[in-house]
C-alpha cells in the first residue's frame, strides 16, 4: 500500500439461493471517516434524484441534484428487483478479521447491507448511526442490535463529556436519532416503489425501520430487561457508595 | 379486558416492534412467525384482531386470511404489506379483510386504525345482542299472549248463553294478559323512545348494552 493509499474496511457479502444463483455485493469503507467508497452508476436512475420522493426531513440543499443514499442503494436495488423478501438464502460476510455465514432470508441480508449503505453515504440525517458501522454484526437479532446502538450513543456521550460539554445519559437524543432516521427509511420506501417489481429491498428498509422503531421500547423495558448482566458493577457501587441509590 | 392482537409476520424485529408499540397502546398482543403459527394460536386462544402480512414462507398471508375468516368469523384482519399492489388490496378485501396498510406502518395510525376497528365490532355485537333480545321480547312476550288471547277469545265464542260465570273468568284472564301486555310494550316504548331521544341530542345516552339490560328486566318482570 504506498503512503497516500487510504485505509480502508471491506464488507464482502455474498448471497448464493436454492437455485444455484449467486451474487456479491463488496461494501468498502475508509478506515479513519467511515465514508462509503463507491463508484457511482451512470447514468443515474431516475428514482435517485434528490427531489424523486424526497424525505421530509432531508436537509440538503436543492443544489444536490441526487439522494447519496439512493445513488449507494442503485445497484444492490437493481440486482434484487424481481426477488421475494422471504427468499431463502446462504449469506457469507467476509471481513479482513473474520467470515460471517447464516443461512437465512433475502430480506434479512439485505437489510444488513443497506443498513450499512444508508449510514455511511453522507446523508446528513443518517450520519449519526455512522459509528455503529465500525463494529457492523451481520445478521444481528434485535437485542444485539439495540445494544450496538445504545452502546455508540453512550460512547459518543463519554467523548462529549470528556470535552466539557453536557452528555445525555438518559438517551433522549438517540431516540431522536432513530425518529429522524425512520423519516428517512420511510421515504427511501417510497423510492424503492418505484424502482422494484417485488418486495425484498423494500421489506429491508422496513427491517430496519422497525429497528428505529423498537429502540423506545429497549430504552424503556429492554435495558431492564438486560439489567441482571450488570450485576456485578451495580453490586459494586452499591458496596462502594452505601445509602445512595 | 383489553383486545386481543395477533401480529404475524415472519421478521422478527417487526414483530417485536409491532409488539412493544400495541402493548404500549394497551392491545393484548400475542405473535406468530406465519400463517400455520397463527392458525395454531387462534386455535388456542381466539383474537379479535389479526395483523397479517402478506408475503410470508409456507403460508401466504392471503392463504391465512381466507381460512381465518372461514374458520373463525368473530376474528378481523388487517394485511400489511411491504409492496403496494392494488390487485392485491382488492383481493384481500374481498375474501374479508378489513384494511390494508403498507409498511413501515405508522404505529400510530395503525393503532387509531384497530382501535376504531375494535369500537364497531364491539357495537356491532352490542347490536346483535339488542336484536337478539328484542326478538325475545317479540316471540315469548307478545307472541305467546297473543296466541292465548286468542285461545280464550275462540273458548268465549263458543260458551253457551248460561255459562255467565265461565264467560266472566276467561274475560278477566284476557284483560289481564292485555294489561300486562300494555305495560310490557310501553316499557319497551319508553327504553327505544329515550335511546332516539338520547342519539339525536348528541348525548352519549344509552349504549346498545344498557338497552339489552333493559329489555331484558322488561321481560324478566323487573323493569320500572
Amino acid at each position: 500500500m504506498s503512503p497516500t493509499e487510504k485505509k480502508t474496511i471491506k464488507y464482502l457479502y455474498k448471497f448464493k439461493f436454492q437455485d444455484g444463483r449467486e451474487k456479491k455485493f463488496e461494501v468498502v469503507l475508509d478506515e479513519a471517516t467511515l465514508e462509503l467508497q463507491r463508484g457511482d452508476p451512470n447514468p443515474k436512475p431516475e428514482w435517485t434524484r434528490l427531489n424523486y420522493s424526497q424525505c421530509e426531513n432531508c436537509p440538503l440543499p436543492a443544489t444536490v441534484q441526487y439522494c447519496p443514499v439512493a445513488v449507494s442503494l442503485a445497484g444492490l436495488v437493481e440486482a434484487f428487483s424481481d426477488s421475494v423478501s422471504y427468499e431463502a438464502a446462504e449469506v457469507t460476510v467476509e471481513t479482513t478479521q473474520r467470515t460471517f455465514f447464516k443461512k437465512t432470508t433475502l430480506q434479512k441480508g439485505l437489510s444488513a447491507i443497506i443498513g450499512i449503505y444508508m449510514s455511511t453515504s453522507n446523508c446528513p440525517v443518517c450520519d449519526k448511526l455512522r459509528p455503529m458501522t465500525r463494529f457492523h454484526l451481520p445478521f444481528a437479532n434485535s437485542i444485539e442490535t439495540f445494544f450496538r446502538s445504545v452502546s455508540s450513543y453512550l460512547t459518543a456521550q463519554f467523548l462529549l463529556m470528556r470535552r466539557g460539554e453536557t452528555p445525555d445519559w438518559e438517551l433522549k437524543g438517540l431516540q431522536q436519532i432513530y425518529k429522524e432516521v425512520n423519516t428517512v427509511n420511510k421515504g427511501m420506501t417510497a423510492r424503492l416503489h418505484q424502482a422494484t417489481e417485488k418486495d425484498a429491498n423494500i421489506n429491508a428498509v422496513v427491517i430496519l425501520h422497525s429497528f428505529g422503531d423498537g429502540i423506545t421500547y429497549f430504552i424503556e423495558s429492554g435495558l431492564t430487561d438486560i439489567e441482571p448482566m450488570f450485576e456485578v458493577f451495580l453490586q459494586n457501587h452499591d458496596a462502594a457508595n452505601p445509602g445512595k441509590p | 379486558m383489553n383486545e386481543r392482537i395477533l401480529v404475524v409476520d415472519d421478521e422478527e424485529s417487526l414483530r417485536l416492534s409491532l409488539k412493544f408499540k400495541l402493548k404500549s397502546a394497551g392491545f393484548d398482543v400475542d405473535t406468530a412467525i406465519d400463517g400455520e403459527e397463527a392458525l395454531g394460536k387462534l386455535k388456542a386462544k381466539p383474537a379479535d384482531v389479526v395483523l397479517l402480512d402478506i408475503n410470508m414462507p409456507r403460508m401466504s398471508g392471503i392463504e391465512a386470511l381466507t381460512i381465518i375468516r372461514q374458520t373463525y368469523p368473530q376474528t378481523e384482519a388487517i394485511m400489511l404489506t411491504g409492496f403496494a399492489d392494488f390487485s392485491t388490496a382488492i383481493e384481500c378485501l374481498k375474501i374479508g379483510a378489513k384494511d390494508y396498510l403498507v409498511k413501515p406502518v405508522d404505529t400510530t395510525e395503525l393503532v387509531t386504525r384497530l382501535r376504531s376497528l375494535v369500537r364497531s365490532r364491539s357495537t356491532e355485537r352490542a347490536l346483535q345482542e339488542v336484536h337478539q333480545e328484542y326478538l325475545g321480547f317479540l316471540s315469548e312476550e307478545l307472541a305467546e299472549p297473543l296466541g292465548k288471547l286468542g285461545t280464550i277469545l275462540e273458548q268465549v265464542s263458543k260458551l253457551s248463553g248460561d255459562a255467565e260465570k265461565e264467560r266472566k273468568k276467561l274475560l278477566t284472564s284476557a284483560s289481564d294478559l292485555v294489561s300486562k301486555l300494555e305495560t310490557k310494550l310501553g316499557l319497551v316504548a319508553d327504553a327505544a323512545k329515550h335511546a332516539e331521544e338520547a342519539g339525536s341530542s348528541g348525548d352519549e345516552g344509552i349504549s346498545p348494552t344498557q338497552l339489552t339490560e333493559k329489555i331484558r328486566e322488561i321481560r324478566k318482570g323487573s323493569a320500572r
